[in-house]
């Protein structure tokens, strides 16, 4: 064989190799599918760190649907920047009766599509949302809605099987056109009659949506809004910096924040949000079964230093699951200052004295795998260490973490309520009916007076009387400790300095884009929006 | 070779039913529920039972697991618990993107390895030995977490020469080829010398450079070619390993790939769909490695396939 033959079979070899290669190359190239998505000029480039699972406001309900469908969807009442309801598709509210609440629609409403909005459209939301077989996931919460009438075109009335006071959460749900099947390939979002419509949904890539041709726009404002989704945190901080994405919204840990404040070109808007942190304890476990105990873990955590540092001043210290903002917010409950030689006195009054070791007794934390989530277990372990509690640290990913949990299987562990609206809230996780599967209370937490109050507050309609009610609720809920409160997230928004007329909401809700506008410099400023009347 | 090739395909069977069940067997044993992550956690118990009934969740497993076969023997890959779509649908939009990775990460390695690993064996124990080795050292010892957004630091941030993130043109795919591609570089260099070493004393070396052939020559003529198959061989595996390997860089990168959806679907305890993703990602694996051995028979003729 000559040397010349050799080299003519090696680069046949390596050529063959090659070809392989550059075959499969080819075949997957970008050249060889469609034109890549780009976000339209003078829409606002906002980063997500998950793509919506579903754009029909019937069924998505994890954050990313639920922020990008109150943009596309109107409902009969909104939450404003105040956290009051207010009128959205419906311009007055009446109560006939107490199991009746009859809305009078605005007229002149009309879908992207440029149908008419009537009641006609709402009836059939709420039908198909409590109907079994449409398996929308909002059905669940309207147990208490025994049925709705249309009477007339622009007219709807919600009939309950008793008198309800949080009925009126209901009317927070988005209107699809009548007969709008389940969601579809075919069909990822049904024309709603929001300020924008889908344009786009290119699944964990991008969600563009364009101006709603039949919703008056403000002028100068963005012709749309292209979301991109952008799972790593640090990534999404790059975006911001070089200009490729120019708004995120509570996807960025608190370091990165702190990095990107003072930044040139970059601005943070950091609002107060109702974003409630806490810590739940196992009432079936004996040592956490005593007051005494919960009481002195409460003084051994330090939450002003856990907000300072783990959170970077992103937070407020809590004082029950309502922030101050909404309206039934009582101050005037027990707190527990950090205070370690009480919560020692304590834990000795309950029968745990230290053991040589510095140890009285064990408990085991549970908690999921997030950075952020075993760096706060960490510390709240070297807290509780100083007054003789080891803390045995479980981290799980989140299924789980969450089966564990709703099983009773933990003896402490921490989680956040995101979007609490309505105190009904108490009821779901504190009245002893609640516990899993049928609802909330998962640390199996029983107090007639707390059950009697709960039960009352729901079927009261004056809003006086059921705030006072409520008022004891977290007065109580403060001293028995079923949770110990530890901050209320704030809402931390990061945005290009071009961004002009975002308003933040302390449900972290982003409806002011809908006159969000662009300007070199940030020049442009919109005038403050005028509070609106609040349904009641 | 055409048998070969048969029957290897026909082998695709049994390893596709052998995974079909494992994935089957373990995202059930599992704990976590795809109708709470569905319905939220606050869904009223009749609700909870109706989508339980509505997805046959409420039958005995083996029944599920009877029903899931037939679908596969049919094509059906069943229906997203969470997206409301098919899942072969939903894969098939996204594979592409997938395979469009590896073969680039692939490539990116390939040229990288076979210079770096040709020089290094040429000269064991030389500076370009030395040197290249600790390039390739440095390539595997550096996370995908750590190498993708320094790449994106200085070549899109400080530079502005190429995109951050998304799928979209060649320039798209450069950081997250090189992020891909630099680890398996530093792997294939590295088995490429050890080879090439090996080879160097071989008595058919000898002879080539006893006909006057010079050592260059002699390696890339004669060496090379011997010391091709146990790399090409761990290309087949590293190929492979590109697949799943590049749910990280995946996620870093924004780019749209079967491996973010494999773990939005584990997350969401989405059943179909993450069987669905694990049966691909196995076939492909599968394929590859039947690639590879068609490949030794390209660059070997010894090797004969049947």
């Amino acid at each position: 064989m000559t040397a010349s033959k050799t080299r003519w079979q090696t680069g046949q070899a390596a050529g063959g190799a090659l070809s392989l290669l550059a075959l499969l190359a080819a075949l997957t190239m970008p050249g060889c599918r469609a034109v890549p998505v780009q976000a339209p000029a003078n829409y606002l480039r906002v980063d997500i760190d998950t793509s919506p699972l579903s754009l029909d406001p019937r069924y998505g309900t994890d954050a990313v649907s639920s922020r990008i469908n109150e943009l596309i969807f109107d409902s009969l009442a909104r939450i404003d920047a105040r956290g009051a309801i207010v009128g959205e598709l419906a311009e007055s509210l009446e109560r006939p009766s107490p199991t009746e609440l009859v809305f009078h629609l605005r007229r002149g409403v009309r879908f992207s599509d440029g149908r008419p909005l009537t009641a006609r459209d709402v009836k059939y939301t709420f039908d198909s949302m409590l109907d079994p077989a449409a398996l929308s996931p909002k059905g669940g919460d309207m147990a208490a809605l025994a049925r709705v009438e249309a009477p007339d075109d622009f007219t709807i009335k919600f009939i309950t099987t008793r008198p309800y006071a949080p009925a009126l959460q209901w009317a927070l749900h988005g209107v699809v056109p009548y007969a709008t099947p389940p969601p579809g390939r075919n069909q990822p979002a049904p024309p709603g009659s929001g300020p924008f419509r889908l344009r786009r949904l290119v699944r964990d890539e991008w969600v563009i949506l364009d101006r709603n041709p039949y919703h008056r726009a403000p002028p100068a404002a963005v012709g749309g809004i292209a979301f991109k989704v952008v799972p790593d945190p640090t990534v999404c901080a790059l975006e911001l910096i070089k200009g490729a994405a120019q708004f995120a919204q509570n996807n960025l840990p608190p370091d990165l924040v702190a990095y990107l404040r003072g930044r040139r070109g970059l601005r943070v808007v950091q609002a107060a949000g109702s974003t409630y942190q806490y810590m739940e304890f196992n009432f079936r476990d004996p040592i956490l079964a005593d007051l005494r105990v919960r009481q002195a873990i409460a003084m051994a955590i330090d939450r002003d230093a856990l907000v300072a540092s783990i959170m970077r001043g992103t937070a407020r210290v809590a004082t029950g699951m309502l922030a101050p903002e909404n309206w039934a917010y009582e101050a005037n409950v027990v707190r527990y200052p950090y205070d370690p030689q009480a919560a020692r006195r304590l834990l000795d009054a309950a029968g745990y004295p230290m053991r040589a070791g510095g140890r009285r007794f064990a408990l085991v934390y549970t908690t999921t795998q997030g950075e952020e989530r075993r760096l706060l277990a960490q510390a709240f372990a070297a807290m509780l260490a100083e007054v003789g509690i080891e803390l045995r640290i479980r981290t799980y990913e989140w299924p789980t973490f969450y089966s564990d949990i709703q099983r009773g299987n933990f003896d402490v562990t921490s989680m956040a309520w995101i979007g609490i609206n309505d105190p009904h809230h108490y009821y779901m996780v504190f009245d002893s009916a609640m516990t899993p599967p049928k609802g909330l209370n998962r640390s199996g937490y029983s107090n007639p007076r707390m059950d009697r109050l709960l039960e009352q507050a729901d079927a009261t309609l004056d809003p006086v009387r059921r705030k006072a009610i409520y008022a004891e609720v977290q007065k109580l809920a403060a001293h028995d400790l079923p949770y110990l409160s530890l901050w209320w997230q704030d809402n931390v928004a990061v945005m290009s300095r071009e961004v002009a007329g975002f308003r933040p909401f302390p449900n972290g809700s982003l409806r002011s884009f809908a006159s969000i506008s662009l300007a070199q410099g940030g020049l442009l400023r919109l005038p403050p929006e005028a509070p609106e009347a609040a349904l009641r | 070779m055409m048998r070969f090739f048969l029957r290897r395909l026909a082998g695709l069977a049994p390893v596709a039913l052998g995974v079909a069940t494992l994935t089957f067997a373990l995202i059930h044993l599992v704990p976590g529920d795809p109708v709470i992550a569905m319905l939220g956690e606050n869904a009223a118990p009749v609700d909870i039972a109706a989508m339980r009934h509505q997805l046959g969740l409420d039958r005995p497993l083996p029944a599920q697991y009877v029903s899931y076969l037939g679908g596969l023997l049919r094509g059906d890959l069943g229906s997203s618990i969470s997206f409301h779509e098919p899942v072969t649908a939903l894969i098939a939009a996204r594979f592409p993107a997938t395979l469009e990775l590896a073969a680039a990460g692939l490539t990116v390695a390939v040229l990288i390895a076979f210079p770096l690993g040709f020089i290094a064996g040429a000269r064991p124990g030389s500076a370009a030995d030395f040197g290249a080795m600790a390039f390739a050292i440095l390539g595997i010892s550096v996370p995908h977490l750590y190498l993708g957004p320094l790449l994106m630091i200085v070549f899109s941030l400080r530079l502005g020469w190429l995109p951050l993130t998304g799928r979209g043109g060649l320039a798209h795919l450069v950081l997250p080829a090189l992020t891909m591609g630099t680890a398996m570089a530093g792997i294939l260099a590295r088995m490429l010398r050890q080879s090439l070493a090996g080879v160097r004393d071989a008595d058919f070396m000898r002879a080539a450079r006893a006909k006057g052939l010079g050592e260059f020559h002699a390696l890339a003529a004669h060496g090379l070619r011997n010391a091709l198959t146990p790399v090409v061989s761990l290309m087949g595996l590293q190929a492979g390993a590109l697949l799943t390997g590049s749910i990280v860089t995946e996620i870093i990168f924004s780019w749209p790939g079967i491996g973010r959806l494999m773990i939005e679907a584990i997350a969401a305890r989405d059943y179909p769909l993450a069987q669905g993703c694990v049966l691909v990602f196995a076939l492909t694996y599968v394929v590859v490695n039947l690639l590879t051995d068609i490949a030794y028979s390209l660059i070997d003729p010894r090797v004969r396939l049947g």
